[in-house]
């Protein structure tokens, strides 16, 4: 069968068809180019072709630079096998059978002694039902999951704690997708409320294009109220301010990548939130890498799909991975890997992508990708590096958080371990609970007294801790820190700018 | 005890409860005596599979005809025992073409409906099958629930006037001038449901005919009359699957072979099966290469199947019988088909008829049958309703979607409720509030286990048949003793404590046969936790001796905390620990602690 690629290396929303497949999938296609696609039919949900969205990314394309030339999307990808197919894919529908994930479950019940809402939440059932358990009960034509799935944040935690490699996260995100999809009222205020959050690039982009009036309007006035009564959004929380300048406004605005190099590139996933929201982190990461010599590439990309696994939006989630794929597929073909400043953006592209969607080269792009900190230390020495550049001149002290996400990927510790030795740097990791936020979860009226409560002992630890500057990789964490205790927050590669003088 | 009844009927399987109950609703004053639980015998040890008749299509078509007809039946009368999986009969590039259309054929000829799907079809309806299955026969084989069925066969029969003793063994036939007149029975714990602990009695039932349904065991109530019944038991090896890997039941299509069949079965798979003659239907050799052939050769239908977590595997021997000088050497060509022998006729021996063979998809035709004989013997009119009348929780379907609202349960725990209970599910849900979950594996509820408490007294395994609590796959490691606490209202200590130990004891025995992978981690872990968390091998409470509460009591204070008195034994049956700790945490007697060391 013949892949074709568009040559135009657009992120945009062309609406091909897709040429329907032997497995007789003859649905409506996404709006997305082919390159990204898979020659298997698609193995979610059906996408119902729904209106591109409002094209607010369309200024975006014109910072497709830093050296993407060529378009041998997925070059080095394997070829698919069509006898080593997945029948986990094939649930009617297309939804994944996980039930043979239950045979590795023994019912130990780590997952749920370390789970942040069941400690909270008497209602939530907890992981090992959630997961294993009612995965196990159901077949293949029942459809009713319960609702409790619902409640889970998708921390991840659990996936952490199982030692015997449960795909709890896995189990979780298709459920809570099924749920959604075939259960949830569509017209429902909680549906909209959570396909808003999950959303959050589109508002955000929206947002951003008149940034001071959007912060003031979404946290004021009648528009605040609204959001209150109506959609269910807490009024104890304030929206994250946008940036009166988006990192991609400014990378575009300085002309691209500064260093050239094609033996050390990195193509960086801003993600939602650097780009509309904290765009300084973003800059920090490029200085930094500029630093020790990459050229950075800045991919056009869409949302991580984070927010949209939270909240069972899978349809959601799959349009912007494939655009997503599409892009890093390219870049690693030119020879880069993909960094990510979130380690949520990180963790969604290296596990869940690859445990959901069935793209073609998403398994290049989860092998390829890192957190920008982990990569550093991998690749350079940090170390010494630092200890070269002196320390910081003034003494700084820092209450570090790792999130939960970091923990998955084995990075709670990586922030300390940097900056151990640096002098003028103090920082104290203020332990291992969970700030509560998980991205969405505390946004939501009805849970934000759980997230709260849940956030309690890192307020606590926060409050005790010297520092009086917060620190953590993930900006969602980062929120719930400076709600719960009026800190500012930092991002390590902040630090790590300043520390190296870069 | 001189009381005359109209029939006993000795065995319950699926065919004594089948007899049991149609007696009963003609009106007949029946007992039914069974030695172990209901379904001890094979009916608690076969397939599961509802036959659409498919498998003797060609090799058997009376038989066959009789399972397709007896299929509908019972997805009308036991809707609550069956699920409607479907079948499959599927071929493979090596199985043979003529086998096939010879198969399909046969269908046709028997009635049985039947469609020829190509291997993407088939494939598209269960997508395990392997990538290289070439075409399939679907047909209307489905899932059975043994457990369930009998249960609730007996339970309707109690209804209409019967009386059903389980755990009470015929010891003997009672014949006087040649004529069989009654049986003698022993009550393991007394008559009545079974409590652990209390003393045997024996019965002499007097009644005006005996049904002999001891299946494969028939030989030894024959013996037990001076009748001579030829059964050639034959064993057959199922294997049960953590999960479902098929939700349609799979059959290879080729001549008879072992390992050729996988049924979904409630949560599970089985696969089966083996086909081998034994001498004795208690005492066989259960061998591993059985399991291997099973996993080996059905993963060339379903290759995950090798791979994946298996549970247990189980025995069964099936009651084949033959004519005397029939003479058939290979087990599997000896038939399927049911014999009544009325001893009267056969061997001068009037009061008593034997009914043996068949299987478990024509239950109900074959109590008709034997019912029909026994009325007649008797001069009593009556006709039969079985095939029209529901059993009891098949009146209507469950309410599923009330289930869960009604009783606060969460939709996959309603849901495996009501298709358990069927329309019994809310007189049951309705009695506990809250109903907490005591089987997590299962989805078991506390209402469930305590209906089926009532019914079955402290035998703890006759409550995990009714209800499937422990039947997942902790396999009894989490739940048991949380299912023996549902004991501890009604009955004494140490009764909660024989119950508990005999289901632990039952749910392990299987597992010797899946003793790798997953399922070993979980027999380790299952092991560690009864045996050091629960000290459930040298729990104070089990052992003879008093236990010396004063020396918990007194703390590491007391004299002889630290002295010679507890703490050596202890401190070495504890890993070591400083001897004060050893004191306080242990306190135990130290003849306790030698015990407990010396092991
Ligand atoms: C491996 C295997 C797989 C099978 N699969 C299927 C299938 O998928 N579908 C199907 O339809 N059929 C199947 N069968 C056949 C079916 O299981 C049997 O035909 C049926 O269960 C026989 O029931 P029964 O009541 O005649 O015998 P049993 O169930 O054996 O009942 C006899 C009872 O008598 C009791 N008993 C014995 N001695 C005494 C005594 N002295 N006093 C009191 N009670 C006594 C025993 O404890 C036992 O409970 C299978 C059989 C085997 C072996
Ligand atoms: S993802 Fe987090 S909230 Fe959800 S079940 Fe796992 S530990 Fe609990
Ligand atoms: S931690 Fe893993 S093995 Fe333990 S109960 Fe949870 S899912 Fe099962």
């Amino acid at each position: 069968m013949t892949r074709h690629t568009d040559d135009d290396g657009d992120a945009g929303e062309s609406n091909e068809a897709t040429e329907s497949s032997d497995g007789g999938y003859e649905g409506p296609t996404p709006g997305v180019p082919e390159s990204g696609r898979d020659e298997q039919p698609s193995v979610f949900v059906p996408d119902e072709g729904e209106a591109a969205e409002t094209d607010a990314t369309a200024g975006d394309r014109a910072a497709t630079d830093g050296g993407v030339e060529s378009a041998s999307a997925g070059a080095d990808s394997t070829e698919l096998d069509p006898d080593a197919y997945d029948p986990v894919d094939v649930f009617p529908g297309g939804d994944l059978d996980l039930r043979e994930g239950a045979d590795s479950c023994y019912k130990c019940t780590s997952c749920d002694t370390s789970c942040p809402v069941a400690e909270v939440d008497d209602e939530f059932p907890g992981p090992k039902f959630q997961g294993p358990e009612q995965w196990r009960l159901k077949r293949k034509d029942d459809h009713d999951i319960d609702e409790s799935i619902t409640s889970c944040s998708n921390c991840m935690r659990c996936d952490d704690a199982c030692p015997s490699g449960v795909p709890l996260s896995q189990m979780h995100n298709e459920a809570r997708g099924q749920f959604v999809e075939r259960q949830m009222e569509k017209l429902s205020v909680e549906y909209i409320r959570n396909r808003v959050l999950a959303n959050y690039r589109t508002s955000a982009s929206l947002a951003s294009m008149f940034p001071r009036t959007a912060s003031f309007a979404m946290n004021f006035g009648p528009a605040r109220w609204a959001m209150e009564k109506v959609m269910g959004i807490p009024k104890e929380r304030d929206f994250p301010e946008f940036a009166t300048e988006t990192f991609r406004e400014w990378w575009k605005a300085r002309g691209g990548a500064q260093v050239e190099n094609p033996d050390k590139r990195v193509a960086y996933f801003h993600g939602c939130y650097s780009n509309y929201n904290t765009p300084e982190v973003g800059k920090a990461l490029v200085s930094v890498y500029e630093h020790f010599g990459y050229e950075v590439m800045v991919p056009p990309q869409k949302c991580s799909g984070t927010p949209m696994f939270a909240n069972g939006m899978l349809k959601d989630a799959r349009r912007h991975a494939e655009t997503n794929v599409e892009n890093l597929v390219e870049a690693i073909a030119d020879g880069a890997d993909v960094i990510a400043s979130c380690t949520s953006c990180s963790l969604s592209l290296r596990q869940e992508y690859p445990e959901l969607f069935d793209l073609h080269g998403i398994d290049d792009v989860a092998e390829h990708t890192f957190e920008a900190l982990e990569y550093l230390r991998i690749h350079e020495d940090l170390e010494e590096a630092l200890d070269e550049a002196g320390g910081l001149d003034d003494e700084r002290a820092f209450a570090y958080h790792a999130p939960c996400h970091a923990r998955n990927q084995g990075l709670s510790r990586q922030a300390v371990e940097t900056f151990r030795d640096v002098d003028g740097v103090k920082m104290e990791d203020v332990g291992d609970s969970c700030s509560g936020i998980s991205g969405t979860y505390g946004w939501k009226e009805e849970k934000y007294e759980k997230s709260m409560e849940i956030g309690a002992e890192m307020f606590e630890h926060m409050e005790d801790a010297e520092g009086e500057v917060g620190m953590t990789e993930c900006p969602t964490c980062a929120m719930q820190m400076e709600h719960g205790t009026g800190y500012e927050i930092e991002h390590p590669l902040q630090l790590l700018e300043d520390a190296l003088g870069a | 005890m001189d009381r005359q009844v109209d029939v006993v009927v000795v065995g319950g399987g699926s065919t004594g409860c089948g007899v049991v109950r149609d007696l009963a609703r003609r009106g007949l004053d029946a007992v039914l005596v069974e030695k172990g639980n209901l379904t001890h015998g094979t009916t608690g040890r076969m397939h599961g599979l509802l036959h659409s008749g498919g498998r003797y299509a060609v090799s058997d078509q009376k038989s066959a005809e009789e399972c397709i007809e007896e299929n509908r039946v019972l997805r009308d009368i036991a809707a609550h025992c069956v699920e409607e999986t479907g079948g499959m009969f599927v071929k493979r590039p090596e199985d043979s073409e003529e086998y096939f259309q010879e198969k399909l054929e046969g269908c046709k000829a028997c009635n049985i409906p039947a469609e020829v799907i190509d291997g993407e079809e088939a494939r598209r309806r269960e997508p395990y099958l392997a990538r290289d299955v070439e075409k399939a026969i679907a047909l209307p084989d489905g899932a059975i629930d043994p457990f369930r069925l009998c249960v609730s066969n007996a339970a309707d029969a109690r209804e209409h006037g019967a009386r059903i003793e389980t755990h009470a063994p015929v010891t003997d036939v009672l014949v006087e001038d040649g004529e069989v007149v009654g049986v003698e029975i022993e009550h393991e714990t007394g008559p009545g449901k079974r409590v652990h602990r209390e003393p045997g009695t024996t019965e002499e039932i007097r009644a005006r005919h005996v049904v002999n349904a001891t299946g494969a065991w028939a030989g030894n109530v024959g013996e037990m009359a001076g009748v001579d019944v030829e059964v050639r038991p034959s064993k057959g090896v199922m294997t049960v699957m953590n999960t479902r890997q098929v939700d349609t039941v799979i059959n290879r299509c080729r001549p008879k072979g072992d390992a050729d069949i996988i049924v979904p079965h409630e949560t599970a798979c089985i696969l089966g099966t083996t086909d081998e003659e034994v001498d004795d239907p208690e005492d066989y050799p259960e061998e591993d290469w059985e399991v291997d052939l099973m996993i080996e050769t059905l993963s060339e239908l379903v290759p995950a199947l090798e791979d994946a977590r298996t549970l247990r595997s189980f025995w069964g021997v099936r009651p084949l019988y033959e004519p005397p000088g029939t003479g058939t050497e290979d087990p599997t060509d000896i038939t399927r088909d049911y014999f009544l022998l009325d001893h009267g006729d056969r061997d001068d021996l009037p009061g008593m008829t034997t009914i043996v063979g068949g299987k478990l998809t024509t239950y109900r035709m074959m109590a008709e049958s034997i019912s029909d004989h026994v009325c007649e013997t008797l001069g009593h009119e009556a006709t039969c309703d079985t095939a029209e009348a529901p059993l009891p929780g098949s009146e209507d379907p469950a309410r599923m979607e009330e289930l869960m609202d009604e009783f606060g349960l969460r939709s996959p725990v309603a849901r495996r409720s009501g298709q358990r209970l069927g329309s019994r599910a809310d007189d049951v849900l309705d009695e506990y509030n809250p109903n907490p979950i005591v089987c997590n594996c299962e989805s078991v509820t506390r209402a469930e286990v305590q209906d089926a408490v009532d019914d079955a007294g402290s035998d703890l395994n006759a409550v995990r048949l009714r209800t499937r609590a422990s039947m997942g796959n902790c396999q009894g490691g989490f739940c048991t003793h949380r299912i023996a606490s549902e004991l501890a209202e009604e009955y004494p200590e140490p009764v909660v404590r024989d119950a508990e130990d005999e289901l632990y004891q039952e749910r392990w025995k299987g597992q010797r046969h899946a003793l790798w992978g997953e399922q070993l981690s979980q027999a380790m872990l299952n092991h560690l936790l009864h045996a050091t968390t629960m000290n459930r091998d040298g729990d104070p409470a089990n052992l003879d001796g008093e236990v010396d509460f004063g020396a918990f009591d007194a703390g590491a204070d007391a004299p002889g905390a630290d002295g010679s008195g507890g703490d050596t034994g202890t401190a070495a049956a504890d890993g070591g620990r400083a001897s004060d700790d050893a004191a306080t945490d242990g306190g135990r007697a130290s003849d306790d602690a030698a015990t407990d060391g010396g092991r």
